[in-house]
Parts: structure tokens; sequence; C-alpha cells
């Protein structure tokens, strides 16, 4: 009997407890009611949360946002591969446009070019030393390899090799911190497609580069004549024109001989830089 | 003096996190900015107040009364009710951040709900069932008990900023360096003990 | 100014830089430089716009005559500092390590040419206005450092209540003693500057600040003070006096407002040689084309004090100087706490060129440093009441956001906080980098 009694009051006691509380819940969530947006925390949880800013919004929350507001495109985030982009859009139901890949890439060879330094004592940071009388080097469109790029890539995409900064594409997802982080802009978002580079930042005149760099591009067209429309020439700086969609391959590299060797694929920069690098070391 | 006693020992002797060594959770979880240290321990004061409050009226008027001349002692289910009322509480809590103060609803996260699970809440209201105390000494504990979390995650925080800036050797870095000044902290914090 | 001038006077903050390199070259009278083949007049010469040339290659010029003109209000007028022709404008190894554009004039080894201004004798009663013009048409600028053009400081807008001028005489970089030299040398230009200057800002009081250790300008200087109704002030030996807001509080014991101007005190401050400048383009009528320049620094042979023509290459003075016993490893201009780090031995002298100091290997070397250990000095150090020390760990960890708020633009960089820290820690550059990077943001913002 005593047990009895005991169990209907705790049954009894706490269905009421909880009815009461449930009960101001339910009263509170009415006073208190937002307008929650379900599409963008679901946009959200798609998203793959790096906060690297790189669809140009503040991280991964306020996409979502602009997302479930209809503003951005599923494809502007560059970290989602492209099967996560299409789950996102037809989550969506939005269609997922096309965005190019983009990568970044370091268009300098001053360890190649064995460009001459200064002294520099100070702050190991490139915005810190750029801001002493334009920088230790003698090229002030140069790779100050100094690392602040390879500090701020949220992927470790950036290598330091002896003084000079490479990309690695398989890890590049084309965010462009590097290149806001880059004090001497010497860093560029390219399509992830393009596969050789004019490594080269100076539009100066190939004379005056070359009194102190070795590697810098003269200007002196061979490319734009061997392969028309593929490059452009900017003041005395040759360029890929990365607004072509046929970007130079190898057949293209091969069909002419740069005068300084500024033409070159990815790997084969990397490799060169770490050559040099050991080159150097052994000195 | 003994609501001197009462204060004085929960804010500081007895510090709910560097004595007791509850809620140790929320206290590394949101300890990183000063400003949502802020919330969070304003945020866990007003739970452990009411939660104090409720669940010392519960204890005190709900689990031991008599029916039919029958003595019913319910202290079995005390753990279970206190449990739910702190949840529906947070719950309040979190309906109403929502509202009000989104950017601090937002900063804290899921740390929010959690309060829910935090033991200090459970622990101020286990104290109190325990120690028999009235309802006003109970409000009185769980409010100044969350005052002294407060002022343990306001420290902390603090200190975690300027150790930010700090360039620890690696294996220091983030937590374990957390870790270490929160024992160093708690050592500080044990200075307080035969104050009261 | 409020107590008695016989008291020296200061402010709180500061450092003593051990063995100051002043007795280089102070007691080195100035020595004119001979006239060169070339000379390299930088156009970015002033604070603001540069000036446009008004001259173009091939023209042959005067001594004196116009070479460009001020390019808008913040901008100075440049003249030739010798006769000769324009050979080219065109970009040369700037004092600030960037290439910067020059008007190149080969010398015709007469540096003939007529005074271009009327002189204006009894400026006692002339028109302020007048005066003020001529300030403008001298092409006067700072000479102390900062090269602001002059007419821009003594145009305050009407708002600003200022009652006071103060003349930099203190010299509180190392090394440097070419305003030492000035003052002792030439005090009546000095002061009737000052008079001058206070006649066109309309002011009664008017000081010049000298630190104690020129005891001997100070004197000379007191000969001319009272005839023109300017107060000598002296200053105790601290640097950085010579500073304007230091100087302001130590003279007229007020503070400037943070991120305020000297003429929020209600003071006008300028230097020494800019003075005597301005005395010479009002009773003489000649424009800025030189200056005193200390060629000094422990490597030097026979450091020394030269009136050198603005575009004069530093190799030149140095060479003047009897050249230098070592490799130095670094070149300066102006002194070693403030100065600037040169590139080439090329880069020619402008109007705020005070010094070139050849400092030896053994003390430009690297140091290797570890990390803040808190010790405060620099907290004591520093003029401004800034946290260095806290500054610094910020920006090392990208927190420009905390440099902010803890007064990062109020710091002027003199390099007392550098100087003191016993870890050698690169504070001021850190600092600059903090305050390019605000401004950078607060341009994106607007």
């Amino acid at each position: 009997m005593e047990n009895t009694t005991v169990l209907i009051a705790a049954v009894v006691l706490m269905c009421l407890l909880g009815a009461a509380l449930g009960a101001v819940i339910g009263i509170f969530v009415r006073i208190f009611k937002v307008k929650s947006d379900l599409l963008a925390d679901f946009a959200l949880e798609l998203l793959p949360g790096a906060n690297c800013g790189g669809c140009g919004y503040a991280g991964c929350a306020d996409f979502a946002k602009a997302l479930a507001a209809g503003k951005a495109n599923p494809s502007g985030c560059p970290v989602s591969s492209a099967e996560q982009i299409a789950a996102i859009s037809s989550a969506l139901g939005v269609d997922a446009g096309q965005m190019e890949r983009k990568c970044a890439v370091v268009l300098c060879r001053c360890d190649i070019g064995e460009v001459r330094h200064m002294n520099y004592n100070g702050v190991q940071d490139c915005a810190a030393a750029h801001l002493v009388g334009g920088g230790p080097q003698e090229c002030h469109y140069g790779c100050l390899g100094l690392g602040t790029c390879a500090r701020k890539c949220p992927f470790g995409a950036i290598e330091i090799i002896g003084m000079v900064a490479v990309v690695h594409r398989e890890l590049c997802v084309g965010c462009g911190k590097c290149v806001a982080a880059c004090p001497r802009g010497v860093i560029k978002l390219v399509p992830a497609d393009a596969e050789y580079h004019v490594y080269c930042n100076s539009p100066k005149k190939g004379a005056v580069k070359r009194q102190f760099c070795k590697a810098g591009c003269i200007g002196c067209r061979k490319c734009e004549r061997s392969a028309p429309g593929k490059f452009v020439i900017n003041g005395f700086l040759s360029q890929v024109n990365y607004d072509a969609g046929e970007y130079p391959d190898e057949k293209v590299a091969a069909a002419f001989t740069c005068p300084v060797g500024g033409l070159l694929d990815v790997e084969s920069r990397i490799a060169a830089a770490r050559a040099k690098a050991e080159e150097v070391k052994n000195k | 003096m003994k609501y001197l006693e009462l204060t004085i020992g929960a804010v500081l002797v007895n510090n709910f996190v560097l004595s007791r060594f509850l809620g140790i959770c929320p206290f590394l979880g949101v300890s990183k900015r000063l400003d949502t240290a802020l919330g969070m321990g304003s945020a866990v004061t007003v739970v452990m107040a009411l939660a104090s409050c409720i669940t010392s009226l519960i204890a005190n008027y709900l689990l031991q009364f008599s029916i039919c001349g029958h003595e019913i002692n319910l202290g079995f289910l005390r753990v279970l009710m206190f449990i739910l009322v702190i949840a529906a509480l947070v719950q309040l809590l979190e309906i109403m951040l929502q509202k009000l103060s989104p950017v601090l609803y937002r900063a804290l996260g899921i740390y929010l709900p959690l309060i829910t699970t935090n033991c200090a809440v459970l622990g101020a209201a286990t104290i109190n069932a325990e120690s028999a105390r009235n309802v006003f000494d109970s409000t009185l504990f769980g409010a100044f008990s969350g005052v002294g979390f407060a002022l343990a995650l306001v420290l902390f925080s603090s200190l975690r900023e300027k150790l930010e800036l700090a360039a620890p050797p690696k294996a220091f870095e983030g937590t374990p360096l957390a870790l270490v000044t929160a024992g160093i902290l708690a050592m500080a914090f044990s200075g307080f003990a035969g104050l009261c | 100014m409020n107590k008695s001038s016989r008291t020296v006077m200061t402010f709180s903050g500061g450092i003593h830089p051990l063995g100051d390199g002043k007795s280089l070259s102070n007691k080195m009278a100035v020595v004119p430089a001979p006239l060169l083949d070339k000379y390299f007049v930088l156009l970015s010469e002033n604070a603001g716009k540069p000036p446009q040339p008004v001259v173009q290659k091939g023209d042959k010029v005067r001594k004196y005559q116009l070479l460009a003109a001020a390019d808008g209000f913040v901008s100075a007028n440049l003249h030739s500092p010798t006769s000769g022709e324009v050979i080219d404008i065109r970009k040369v190894p700037g004092p600030m390590g960037l290439p910067a554009v020059a008007i190149e004039i080969a010398a015709d080894g007469e540096d003939a040419g007529e005074p271009p201004f009327e002189p204006i004798t009894d400026w006692q009663n002339a028109d302020p206005e007048m005066l003020k013009k001529r300030v403008a048409e001298a092409g006067l600028v700072g000479m102390g450092g900062a090269s602001f053009p002059t007419h821009v400081k003594l145009s305050p807008p009407p708002e600003k209540k200022v009652d006071t001028l103060i003349l930099n005489g203190a010299e509180c970089e190392p090394y440097l003693t070419a305003d030492h030299r000035l003052m002792l040398e030439l005090p009546e230009k000095v002061v009737r500057g000052a008079a001058i200057l206070a006649k066109i800002l309309q002011v009664k009081r008017a000081g010049i600040g000298v630190e104690i250790n020129k005891s001997d300008a100070i004197d000379a200087l007191n000969k001319f003070g009272s005839r023109y109704n300017v107060e000598i002030v002296p200053l105790k030996v601290r640097y950085p006096q010579g500073s304007e807001k230091q100087l302001i509080n130590a003279i007229t014991g007020r503070k400037v407002r943070s991120g305020g101007l000297p003429m929020d005190a209600g003071c006008v401050v300028q230097n020494v040689a800019t003075a005597a400048a301005l005395s010479d383009a009002v009773t003489e009528g000649i424009p800025l084309i030189e200056r005193i320049v200390t060629v000094t620094g422990e490597v030097v042979v026979e450091p020394g004090n030269f009136r050198a023509k603005i575009g004069t290459p530093a190799i030149e003075l140095v060479k003047l100087a009897g050249g230098v016993t070592e490799e130095p490893g670094k070149l300066i201009f102006g002194g070693p706490m403030m100065g600037f780090a040169q590139k080439s031995f090329e880069v020619p002298i402008a109007k705020n060129t005070s010094g070139i100091l050849l400092l030896p290997t053994k003390v430009s070397l690297n140091y290797a440093t570890t990390g803040c250990i808190r010790c405060g000095r620099c907290v004591q150090g520093c003029p401004m009441k800034l946290m260095p020390c806290l500054l610094s760990t910020a920006i090392e960890a990208d927190r420009f956001d905390l440099a902010a708020q803890n007064h990062v633009m109020d710091c002027m960089e003199c390099g007392s906080c550098a100087y003191v820290c016993p870890d050698h820690r690169p504070l001021v550059q850190n600092i600059r980098r903090a305050k390019a990077e605000l401004r950078k943001q607060a341009a994106k913002g607007n």
C-alpha cells in the first residue's frame, strides 16, 4: 500500500511538473517568436565550415544567409568540391551555375634571378619589410619571401622555398587570402586549368630589370608572336592571357624559346625553386 | 553574518569553478573573449538563481508531504526533478536570448543549451537541498554561486585574451596553456580558504 | 613660460641615450660646401603634394630661379640651388628607399642669380598676410625632419586660438649638431625668424626651447632675445625633447589631446633652421636653397657641419668630411633614433636632411630577439604614455584592432621604446606596420 502510494504520487508529480513547465515554455515561445531562416541553417550545415572568406562573405554563416536569400550561388564557395556544390544546389533548388575554379600562383622567380638584397634586420614579415623603403630587394614587384602569405593561408598551400613563396596547387582552393596579404601584389588568382605561367611581375623596362634580376621578363614578345592571343603584354611584361579560355600548353612552350626561361609549368617552377634553394644552401 | 558567510563563501571561498571544480566545460569553452564570457557568466547567474529558487521550493514543499495521514518522501526524485526544472529554465533563457540578443545567442552557440548539463547549476541545487536551506537562503546562495562562476569566467577570459598574444612553446599552445592557467588561478583562489 | 625662464623645463617619460655622439661634431664650425658639377633637386621634398616642374629639359636656369611650383595648398615651391642647365627630370634613388623624381642640374660654375623677392626690411610694421605669402613663395618647409610646408602651419583655422610660438632648438637626436651650430653662429637670424613668425601668427609669446647641453648656443641667443622680444627657454637634456608635443608640454605645461595638433593647445612649433631660412627670405628676399647638414658617425674621418645646397648627393658630403675609415654598416639621413636608413650613397639631400650619419657595422648588427618579458621599460620610456610592449605583441598576433584600441595612432615613432628594450625588439617597426595597416583599413572604410 505504502509503496503504491509513493509510486503513484511520484508519477503524478512528475507529470504535473512536466506539463506545467511545458506550458510555460509554450507561452514563452509565442511571446519571443523569432523568424528563423531554416533554409540558411540548412545551407550552413552543408557548407564546409572552413570560414575562409573565399566566397567574399564573412564566414560560412554569412554565405549561407546569402544563399538562402538568393543573393549568392553555391558555386561561389571555393572550398566545396563539385559534388558538394551540386548537393547544396539541389537542396536549395537553384542552378549551380558555372564558376571557374581559381588557384593562386606566385609570379616571381627572384631566387633564380638572384635579385640583390639589402641587409634587412627588421621584422620578419612581408608587410613590415615592404614599408621600409619598399623592401630590401632592388625589385619592388617581386616576392619578399618572408612568408606572410604562407601564414595567412588556411589550407597550408603555400611553401617558402629559400627566399621565394610557391603555391601547391593540389592544396590551393583559390580563396584569395594570400592575394590580400601580399604587399607586393605578386600573387595572382588564375584559372586552375592554366598550367603555364610567365613568372615575373615587374612592368619595368627589360634593361632596368636586367640590372638586378636575371630572370625577369624582358618583354621581347616572342611568346606573343609564337602564340597570338594566348599572351598579353603589359608594358614590358608578358603575361598569360587568363581571359582567353585556352591557356598555353606544352606545345606553346615548346614552339619558342623564352630568352629568360620565364614560361614554366607549375611543377617545373617548384622543382627549380627547390634546386636553387639547395644550391644556395650548399654555397 | 550568516548572509555574509553565504554570499562571500559562494563567490570566493567555495567558488564553484575554482574550488569545487564544477562547470569546467563552459569555463574552458566560452572563455576566449571577455564579452562572451560576460554574457555566459550572466546567463549562468540567472539560471542558477532561478533554478535554486524553484528547486528549493520543490525540495521543501513537493518532495515531502503527507496524504491521508501517510508521510510520503519522494527524495529519490530529487535529481530527476532538478534536471527537468533546469532544462526548462535554460530553454526559456535560450528562447528569450534569441529574441533579445541574437549576437550573444550566436556567440554562446552550443554552450547555451549546455548550461542544462552544467553541473554547477545542478550542484547548487543539490547543495541547497542537502543543507536543508529555506527558499530565500537557497536563492541567495544560487545567485552568488552564479556570480562566483561569472567572476571566475571573466578573470579567466581576461587572462586568455592576454595569452592569445603570447608565443608559448608549441606543446603548450591553446588548451594546455588554458588548463595550466586555470590551475594557477585555482591555486590563487585557495588563498581565500578560511576567510569565513 | 609660466615659470621663470631660468628654470630648466622638461616633459615626463623619454630616455637618455648614452654617449650621444654630439662631441664628434659640435665644435666644428659650419663650412660652406664647394660648388659641385651636378645637383639632384628632389621634387617630393615636402609632405603633401609634390610641386609641378616649371622648367624643362635643356632650360638654362639661374640661381634662386623657380624650378617647380607648389601644386595646391599643402605643397611647397622649389628653387634652383645654382645657375646652370636642366639636364634631365628623372628618377634617382630617393631618401625613402624608393626611386624619386629629381630635377638634375649641371652647374655652370658661376653660381649666379638674383634674389627673386623684394627684401622686406621693415617687417615689424609689415602686413602679416604679406609675410605669410613670402613664406609660401620661398618654399619653406619644416627643416627639422617632417618637411611640412611652413605656410600651412602658419594658417591655423580661425576657430583655433593660437597664442604661443615655440621654436624647436632642442636638437635632442644624438649625433646631430646642425641646429646647435646654426644657433651658435647665426643667433640673430634665428631670433629674428622667431620674431617674424610671431608677427605672422600675431601672438604675444614666442620662445625658443634649447637643451642645456648647448649652453653656448643659449648664451648666443640670449644676446638677441630681449631685442626681438623672444624668450630663450633652457630645457633638460632628454630624448625626445624636440618632439612638438613634448616641447609644448615642457614649455607651456599644456597637453595636446590624443590625435590633436599643436594648435589644439594654442601653439605653433617650428624648427630653428626654418626660422633662420625665413629670416633670409624676408630680409634678403632669397628662397630656401641650402641648409646646414651634419656629417658624422664613428666611421667618418673628420665629422663636421656643412652648409650644403639642396640636391647635393650624400656621397659628396661624405667626401667633404674626409671619407670613411671603414665600410659603414648603415647610412642614415637624420639622427639615429628617427632617421631613415638609405640604400645608396647617391641619394641627394633634401630640405629636411639635418644630418648624414654613418654607423659602423658593429652597431648595426642583426639582433636576435626572443620575446617580450613585460619588463615595462618601454612603458616608462614612452613620451606619449603608450604601452609599446602590448602594442607590439598585439601586432605580432595580427590584432590591429587591439592596437588601435590602445592608441597606436598616437605613436610618433621616436624610437625610445626600441632603444630601451633589453631584448632589442623591433617595437617601432611593428607599430609603423600597424599604423599603415590601420590607415589602409580606414581608407577602405570610407
